[in-house]
């Protein structure tokens, strides 16, 4: 075995990379929207309630992607 | 919280979505693989409405607490700890169902993603359909001088 087959040897599946990618948006999209939801309550807390809604859905739309980035891993690894 | 009434409304109607859903995934799971197709549907649904259920129950929980005066650190570690929580939960379901011989992967996370989108769906439906006042937890500030 020459020297260059041994170092592209890689083992493994390599839709894990995959779903490593696919971790780095809703980490991102879910620190900016609970971060911005803490911003705006410190500003103006009397808004709890409506900012509480707006970082729920913004949330929901984050986690969404997240579930989808593992489900696909495991709907092309069958 | 003046949230309280519109987070729960988005649940009931998660949840009534999550039904219909679960009969449509167990009809054509049923169709595709038999029995295994029908298990396969049905819990992917449920995963779908449960994972995403703990965020709007994660907030109403966290809530209760809206008197505390730690209210901003318990709000946030009961979100975001439920959030990380589901995931790791998630991870871990995936894991041991696709080894299972009594599921079909690919219908079971077929049905997840369309459990998903459709009640990312629900939520956008019920928030844009929701009344809340502007200015809607208000706590007036409490006099304390010394001359009464």
């Amino acid at each position: 075995m020459d020297s260059t087959t041994l170092l592209a040897e890689i083992n493994g599946n390599i839709a894990t990379v995959g779903y490593g990618l696919a971790a780095i948006g809703p980490a991102i999209g879910v620190g900016i929207v609970v971060g911005k939801t803490i911003e705006g309550v410190a500003r103006q807390p009397e808004l709890a309630g409506r900012l509480q809604v707006l970082m729920y859905i913004g949330i929901a739309f984050t986690e969404a992607l997240a579930f989808i980035g593992i489900a696909t891993y495991f709907i092309f690894t069958n | 919280m003046s949230s309280n009434p519109i987070l729960r409304t988005a649940l009931v109607w998660g949840g009534v979505f999550a039904l219909v859903l679960a009969v449509v995934a167990g009809g054509v799971g049923f169709a595709v693989d038999g029995s295994r197709g029908l298990v396969s549907g049905l819990l992917g649904t449920l995963i779908a409405a449960f994972f995403l259920g703990i965020t709007a129950g994660s907030i109403l929980f966290a809530n209760r607490f809206s008197s505390s005066d730690m209210f901003v650190p318990i709000y946030f570690g009961v979100v975001m700890g439920g959030w990380i929580l589901k995931f790791v939960l998630f991870l871990v379901a995936a894991w041991i169902l696709r080894e299972q011989p009594w599921v079909d992967p690919q219908i079971l996370f077929l049905s997840l993603i369309v459990g998903v989108i459709g009640t990312l769906v629900i939520d956008c439906i019920v928030i844009a359909r929701s009344r809340m006042p502007y200015a809607s937890d208000v706590r007036l500030p409490e006099y304390t001088g010394t001359d009464d």
